[in-house]
């Protein structure tokens, strides 16, 4: 078990060691801090103009308690995961000495490890660029009261909401939307990872973007003009979306916190824990008739 | 001799490009055996059967008794090269070869020294692999093959990149593990190498498999 388990963490580390000075790897940090400055301008400018200051992680929790914006940053990462399943010159040598539940569980394990580094990178990130004008108490800002109460958040597209004030505090609200972000991204990823050891890398792709654009186009104004709701139902729309639609799920604001059928924050939890664990199994499964083709070995 | 690989009616297909042809073969313990034949003759694909990186479209491999992809994922105690070895560029040949040795931790760290030093390699060299020339990175990866002390190498063209200087130790290696009793599938280009180190020597041509000698 101690044997395995080494093993495990051995070939996860492996493909950490391709990191250093590894191009690929540079440009999607350095994009993914782009997109940090970009997404959190609103909420800065919004704070500068009105001359408030900002608790230290609300530029996170403002920017990334939007869909379309974990959208963004769940595209990007995709970046680091371009050579799934990671097949280098060198994996034939790691082959030969473990087995192949083994190397599929060190992908597994390197997933996991570098999307929670990349999330880490956009959280740090986000704060690091606000931190001139904010403070670390644990308490939700004057530019976050105004942006709920005086529904300017809504106004301006930002997803300060009075439920998310009156509910939770910043370092918990934090935590939730990292967690959600980095479930749905695991789930995004290891679909990514099983199509392309059972279908190709082709089919790895194409996955991705279905699941992508399923979240993307699954929102409650689409369901209401689709299934011609009156306005006075436009709620059951809302409803429909946070359970169906993956990327809602991954939205904050569209859980319930005890006055509507939204999904639980629990519930979110074991959906796409629930996702991960079936779609490791059949990448277990899908590795067994795997055909490895190692990169300059093709002869 | 009893055969520790052994082919029955293996073909291996990509799409409708059928690259292995029905080739059933034993391969004698002990032995060397040579496999000849131009780019693209199925030689390599040959390999990656028999070390279980690709899974036959017909047929059965087995090595050591056991069938290759049922029950077991790749062959126990068995070292190899295909074609160009791959390591990681910014670690020192030591330090690779430490981190493939760590899976199994068979071999004390002194083992892992004496094999660099056996294939002409300096273990106390500082210089990463991505800076050293092919030919060094192939002695490198001769070294990660036998450094376990395998009874069985799948070596396919493993003088690539070595000079005439190198071409010639590595020739008196593989001569040295026969005598050790280690089986050796060989593939090469080289005529001279086959002639003078294979015991027996097979062919391949669109896939199908000759015994020459």
């Amino acid at each position: 078990m101690f044997k395995k388990a080494r093993q495990i963490f051995s070939v996860a580390s492996y493909n950490f060691h391709q990191w250093r000075k590894n191009p690929r790897i540079i440009i999607t940090f350095l994009l993914a801090l782009i997109l940090c400055f970009l997404l959190t301008d609103k909420a800065a400018g919004f704070a500068k103009e009105h001359g408030t200051s900002m608790q230290i992680v609300e530029s996170f929790i403002w920017t990334f308690g939007d869909s379309n914006s974990i959208l963004l940053s769940s595209l990007l990462l995709l970046l680091l995961f371009a050579d799934m399943p990671f097949l280098s010159a060198g994996t034939p040598f790691y082959l030969m000495r473990i087995n192949r539940r083994i190397w599929i569980l060190g992908q597994a394990l390197y997933i996991f490890l570098a999307t929670g580094i990349y999330l880490l990178f956009t959280l740090v990130s986000t704060s690091l660029l606000c931190m001139t004008n904010s403070f670390s108490g644990n308490m939700w800002s004057k530019t976050a009261a105004i942006l709920g109460y005086s529904g300017e958040g809504q106004a301006i597209a930002l997803p300060a909401l009075v439920k998310t004030l009156e509910m939770s505090k910043p370092f918990p609200c934090m935590a939730t939307i990292f967690l959600l972000m980095l479930l749905y991204t695991l789930v995004m990823v290891f679909l990514m990872l099983f199509f392309n050891l059972w279908k190709g890398q082709i089919a790895g792709v194409i996955s991705v973007f279905a699941f992508s654009v399923l979240g993307f186009l699954l929102n409650p104004e689409n369901l209401q003009s689709l299934f011609h709701l009156p306005d006075e139902l436009a709620y059951k729309a809302r409803v429909w979306v946070g359970w169906l639609s993956p990327l809602n799920q991954a939205t904050y604001h569209m859980h319930n916190f005890g006055y509507d059928r939204l999904p639980r924050l629990w519930q979110t939890y074991a959906i796409f824990g629930g996702l991960m664990l079936v779609l490791v199994a059949l990448s277990l499964g899908a590795i067994r008739r795997y055909n490895f083709h190692f990169r300059g070995t093709e002869g | 001799m009893s055969a520790v690989i052994q082919l029955e009616n293996l073909s291996k297909s990509f799409g409708e490009d059928m690259v292995l042809k029905h080739v059933s073969r034993d391969f004698e313990e002990g032995k060397i055996h040579g496999i000849v034949g131009n780019n693209g003759s199925g030689k390599t694909v040959m390999m990656k059967c028999v070390c279980g990186f690709l899974q036959p479209s017909q047929g059965r491999v087995f090595v050591n008794y056991k069938q290759v992809g049922k029950e077991v994922d790749f062959p126990e105690n068995m070292g190899i090269i295909i074609e160009t070895p791959g390591f990681l560029p910014n670690l020192s040949g030591l330090k690779n070869l430490e981190l493939l040795a760590s899976l199994q931790r068979r071999i004390h760290k002194e083992i892992i020294r004496q094999t660099i030093r056996r294939v002409g390699l300096d273990p106390d060299m500082k210089k990463p692999v991505g800076k050293y020339s092919l030919g060094m990175r192939q002695r490198l990866g001769i070294a990660q093959a036998i450094m376990e002390d395998p009874s069985l190498l799948v070596l396919d063209e493993p003088f690539n990149g070595l000079d005439k200087n190198g071409t010639g130790q590595m020739r008196t290696l593989i001569k040295d593990l026969r005598e050790q009793g280690k089986t050796i599938l060989l593939a090469s280009h080289n005529q001279i190498d086959i002639d003078e180190l294979c015991d027996t020597v097979c062919e391949m041509d669109a896939g199908v498999m000759t015994m020459i000698r």
